[in-house]
């Protein structure tokens, strides 16, 4: 007990309580807002901070907090949940096509390249026409995105890993594939990898604006905190809070949890 | 009827204060300077950027197209249409058009205009082929021929006193017989097309042989800035002289830096249109329950940042000679709309609410008329669909949908293409005979007493009946640097009807220097 | 040994033919299963049904499928990019010069930001956890976090409208000497720069940090091997595989991905082009633009993936 109370402070933990904040923040935030999300107020657009409006009011006359505190609970919930979904696919075919038969990786090589290569505007206009506008839509066609470059990643690491004396070392003990993988591969490109899954997080958080404004997104009155920064871009020319405001909440959120995640990452 | 009472016979527009609250005050002091360069920027453009009249659908196409090309007829700032390549039209039944052309109007490769040309270019529009975007209007057209080189003869299907007006269209202007190659221009135009580059550029130089009043500019280069922060800080940087399409939030810091805005009230408007056929435009009560939860006001504060007028859910813009001013203004009374919602059945039910950013200001329209409904209980789920694709795919599909409708030259038309039984673009799919009646009445009658009573039945007709929502009609905003000069407000559209560079000079600084 | 090495990259080539066919029916299938089609934007208020019929059968598009994509690839063999459906010029002539600027953009990006990220990566790397790691760190996940238009909008905003030292526009057909290329370059360039330079110097520093933690990177140390010799000989060899991969992810998105930056800059390049060409449903220009997108990233990954599997430890054997 005493020693898990004192590795709270260990850096793996500040991973977790970084995302279990945001998460808090995300679940419970719009309930500490008095404002309706859709509520037009008599003060006028791009109101600077007043008692009323602390972070004075959007494109609209709308209270900024109050958007603020739907933005974060969209952009966090989205992205986390796409973010890992990529991810998880992704590193699971790219070791898969390393470890497994060599079919396994022409085919999942020549699918992810030309995911890749196809424009992703087409591919959100074709998952709009085929599927419609929904949030099961909008996490599998972000996690689809994402997935070719998580796995191109996976693979470059797992390729390198398999073939280092300790993998072949443990193969000639006749240890499973499973063991190996789970043992050897995944905690030795846990580094790089994590990396490379906060950078993703980053992504996607621009991501879910561009597919909202192409329409899949999350519908008005409700907004994301991407989507707020673009609908607002105008206020730049009065510094208005409903403009920056949002900015400054993506920066803090991506960079905090890139940095928390390097810190937890990296060999055992 | 000769051509000065055809062109021209509308009462003048008194005291319409638009006008002049959007009159540049600095442009009337200076006399006009010939000379210098400007450079504009629109707010539309692609690589689908035409210099094909038939092809022009866009506010770029029909600025290049007021730059090269003319009209037999051109539509001035309050709509009424002056004789242009026509030196007269004239018609003893409105239905045989007789048209005597201007002489020694050349082309820019030198021809002489003759009546050839006339026939070719209006023919051309009815051939399916050519995919012209007034195929249904060039339609009406029964037959065009050229009775000798300066006359031309147009027999319509039915009678029509608009008929001057619709010629006045952009897209019917006139090209050289056989045109058939749109990488340049061959106009009688003021302005000579010196580079084309779809989605790039336009270069345009002062035609010197141009049968008008010649303009001032030795040459215009027309680009397109799409991006609303971008276009204005092009011109806050000095990069281009004169914008359209500003944003009204931004009015206040062009304004404040020192440059100038032209205000002009077009007859543009977005509606929203609920589906007479289908379910809930079943109901009545329910299309006039929302119509009362329209905010208007709000719309027009919150969203235009009173940069619009309010609309009474009939398509006639309030500073048109036609506009029924008799009838009451619907306000925004959500105990009655609460009554009449309740009454159709469909209170609590989730209606369905398609918007769009092709649809200009509909996502923002569509979310103050959620917040309303929400108040009295009518849940409503905005969708926000993509542009792409919007105007073939969602718009007139949708129970409850966005439209923006650009305006027309003349009422009947207006009329004809958004309300009119048979009409392919009878957005809320109103049916009223009795309506049609009138509109062929209107068509075919000469006296404008006559006409005005027709057409303020007809706003009755639509206001009450057809389930377009009109909330607001939206004021077109144009910002230009303090050098520019003689800029005025027009009816026609934005920049002067798109024809600001017949007019248009730099002051006397920047004319020398360029 | 040599032979096999051949072998090994022939197979990656082709592998990216394969993945080329791949795109290209995939691409066309897409562009057929997006409602509406090329009248709709042509025609539009003049869209009666007798119009668009004739219409269609101008374009061909009354043609099944099947004989369209065959005409299609049958051009392509013969380097033939087809006609417009707008306005009937060839696809050709609108990519070319547009194809021009867009490379001029990518690699003027590409020489700034290649060179500077791996610089920043690798000593990152090496002075893992210390202020300047933070600082780096910080800076470069700031730079891409902020949604692009932002970055570049407040950009023009600064250095043009307020202080008129650049144009807001990158304004490239008047581009005559170098200073007017700098002048016209200068934001654009910096702002793609920033937003591809995270993504490089992330991996660079993870894959270069985790190499120098491994035993024999250590025992070289141990060794008596120099700083400068253990980062250029023992590291860098071992961390170049997802650094090339970044590398060439990052760069094959300066091509296609760059939108935003044409926009607000109003510079006519092919991502714009793309665009356009598919809200109007243009499909050879879809076409064409989705080939040249396909080619450049299949080139630059297949050129990452042969590095990958050079640099493998004892891979040229298997």
């Amino acid at each position: 007990m005493i020693v898990r109370i004192g590795s709270f402070r260990s850096r793996h933990d500040r991973a977790v309580v970084l995302i279990a904040f945001w998460l808090l923040l995300a679940l419970l935030g719009p309930l500490c807002s008095s404002y309706d999300l859709g509520a037009i107020g008599s003060q006028p657009v791009f109101s600077g901070p007043s008692p009323a409006h602390l972070l004075g009011t959007d494109y609209l006359g709308r209270d900024t907090l109050a958007r603020l505190l739907n933005g974060i609970r969209h952009t966090v919930l989205l992205c986390f949940a796409s973010t890992v979904l990529s991810c998880s696919i992704g590193t699971f075919l790219g070791i898969a096509a390393v470890t497994a038969r060599p079919w396994v990786e022409a085919l999942t090589g020549r699918l992810a390249d030309g995911f890749l290569s196809i424009p992703s505007l087409l591919f959100a206009l074709l998952v709009i026409a085929v599927f419609g506008t929904s949030t099961t839509a909008l996490i599998v066609t972000m996690g689809v995105i994402y997935t070719p470059g998580a796995y191109r990643t996976s693979r470059a690491l797992a390729q390198r890993i398999a073939r280092l004396d300790f993998v072949t070392v443990a193969r000639a003990r006749g240890e499973s594939t499973t063991y190996i993988i789970l043992q050897e591969i995944l905690p030795n490109m846990a580094g790089p990898m994590i990396t490379d899954v906060g950078l993703r997080f980053i992504y996607s958080v621009l991501l879910l604006s561009n597919l909202s404004f192409l329409g899949i997104g999350v519908q008005p009155p409700e907004v994301d905190l991407g989507s707020m920064v673009r609908e607002n871009m105008l206020g730049m020319a009065y510094g208005s809070p409903a403009m920056i405001v949002p900015v400054i909440v993506i920066a803090v959120l991506t960079v905090g949890i890139n940095l928390a995640l390097d810190s937890s990452g990296g060999r055992r | 009827m000769r051509v000065a009472s055809v062109l021209g016979r509308r009462p003048v527009l008194k005291g319409a204060g638009l006008f002049v609250a959007g009159m540049s005050t600095r442009s009337a002091m200076s006399a006009p300077i010939s000379g210098g360069h400007l450079k504009v920027a629109g707010a539309v453009g692609s690589a689908s950027e035409t210099l094909d009249p038939a092809h022009q659908s866009m506010a770029t196409d029909y600025i290049r197209g007021h730059l090269f090309y003319d009209g037999l007829v051109s539509l001035d700032d309050r709509l009424n249409p002056r004789p242009a390549l026509a030196e007269a039209l004239d018609s003893d039944d409105l239905l045989t058009w007789h048209i005597r052309l201007r002489r020694n109007v050349r082309f820019h490769d030198g021809a002489v205009l003759t009546a050839d040309d006339v026939v070719f270019s209006l023919l051309r529009h009815q051939d399916p082929g050519i995919g012209s975007q007034q195929y249904a209007l060039a339609r009406t057209m029964q037959s065009v021929r050229a009775v000798s080189p300066l006359m031309v003869e147009i027999v319509l299907q039915t009678p029509n006193s608009d008929f001057p007006a619709i010629l006045g269209i952009s897209n019917f202007a006139i090209l050289k017989a056989g045109t058939r190659d749109f990488r340049t221009a061959n106009g009688t135009g003021p302005f000579r097309c010196q580079e084309f580059a779809p989605g790039i550029r336009t270069v345009a130089v002062r035609n010197s042989e141009f049968w008008g009043e010649k303009p001032h500019l030795d040459s215009v280069e027309l680009i397109a800035i799409p991006d609303e922060m971008a276009r204005h800080n092009a011109l806050m940087s000095g990069d281009v002289d004169l914008i359209a399409t500003v944003n009204p939030r931004l009015v206040q810091m062009l304004e404040k830096a020192g440059f100038g805005i032209v205000e002009s009230p077009v007859g543009t408007y977005t509606d929203l249109s609920v589906r007479l056929d289908q379910r809930y435009g079943h109901s009545p009560d329910f299309v006039e329950g929302i119509k009362f939860l329209l905010n208007r006001e709000q719309i027009r504060q919150s969203v235009f940042l009173g940069f619009s007028r309010l609309g009474n859910d009939q398509p006639i813009p309030p500073e048109s000679p036609y506009f029924n001013n008799q009838l009451p203004q619907r306000v925004y009374d959500p105990d009655k709309a609460q009554f009449l919602l309740k009454r159709s059945g469909f209170l609590g039910e989730t209606i369905p609410l398609v918007c769009s950013p092709a649809a200009l200001a509909s996502v923002d329209i569509a979310v103050v008329l959620q917040y309303a409904a929400s108040r009295i209980g009518q849940k409503m789920a905005v969708q926000r669909v993509p542009a792409d694709g919007y105007w073939t795919q969602y718009w007139m599909k949708s129970s409850l949908g966005f439209g923006n409708i650009n305006p027309r030259p003349a009422p009947s038309l207006t009329f004809e293409v958004g309300f009119a039984s048979a009409s392919p673009w009878n957005e809320s799919r109103w049916h009223n005979p009795y309506f049609d009646r009138l509109l062929q009445e209107a068509k075919s009658t000469r006296d404008d007493a006559k006409k005005r009573q027709l057409y303020w039945d007809m706003q009755e007709l639509v206001a009450s009946g057809s389930g377009v929502c009109i909330p607001n009609f939206t004021n077109s905003l144009d910002a230009y640097a303090p050098h520019i000069c003689g800029l005025r407000p027009s009816q026609a559209g934005q920049l002067m009807g798109y024809d600001f560079a017949r007019s248009v000079w730099l002051s006397e600084k920047q004319g020398r220097k360029a | 040994m040599n032979r096999h090495l051949v072998l090994l990259i022939g197979r990656r080539f082709l592998a990216a033919a394969t993945s080329l066919v791949f795109v290209v029916v995939t691409v066309f299938a897409i562009t057929n299963v997006l409602p509406g089609d090329a009248t709709d934007a042509l025609l539009g208020q003049g869209a009666t049904p007798q119009a668009v019929a004739a219409m269609r059968h101008n374009l061909g598009l009354d043609r099944s499928v099947f004989v369209r994509f065959w005409f299609w690839l049958w051009g392509i063999l013969h380097a033939e990019f087809g006609n417009s459906l707008l306005n009937g010029l060839s696809v050709a002539d609108a990519i070319g010069p547009r194809l021009h600027n867009s490379l001029l953009l990518a690699g003027a990006s590409a020489a700034v930001s290649v060179p500077v990220s791996l610089f920043l990566g690798v000593t990152s790397a090496i002075w893992k956890d210390t202020v300047y790691d933070r600082v780096v760190s910080i800076l470069t996940l700031g730079m891409v976090s902020v949604p692009e238009f932002v970055i570049a909008t407040i950009a023009v905003y600064v250095f043009a409208v307020r202080l008129h030292l650049l144009p807001a526009l990158a304004d490239v057909g008047s581009v005559h000497s170098l200073r007017q290329f700098l002048s016209a370059f200068f934001m654009p360039v910096a702002s793609l720069a920033l937003v591809t330079l995270a993504q490089m110097v992330r991996m660079t520093r993870a894959a270069m940090a985790d190499t120098l933690s491994a035993p024999y990177i250590e025992m070289a140390l141990l060794k008596g091997v120099g700083p400068i010799r253990l980062i250029l000989v023992h590291a860098i060899p071992n961390a170049i595989g997802p650094i090339v991969n970044a590398v060439a992810l990052s760069l094959s998105s300066l091509l296609g991905g760059v939108v935003v930056i044409e926009v607000v800059f109003t510079y006519p390049g092919i991502s714009g082009l793309m665009v356009d060409a598919v809200s109007s449903r243009d499909v050879p220009t879809v076409q064409a633009c989705a080939l040249v997108f396909c080619v450049t990233y299949l080139f630059l990954t297949t050129f990452a993936d042969i590095v990958t599997i050079l640099s493998l430890p004892r891979g040229r054997k298997t």
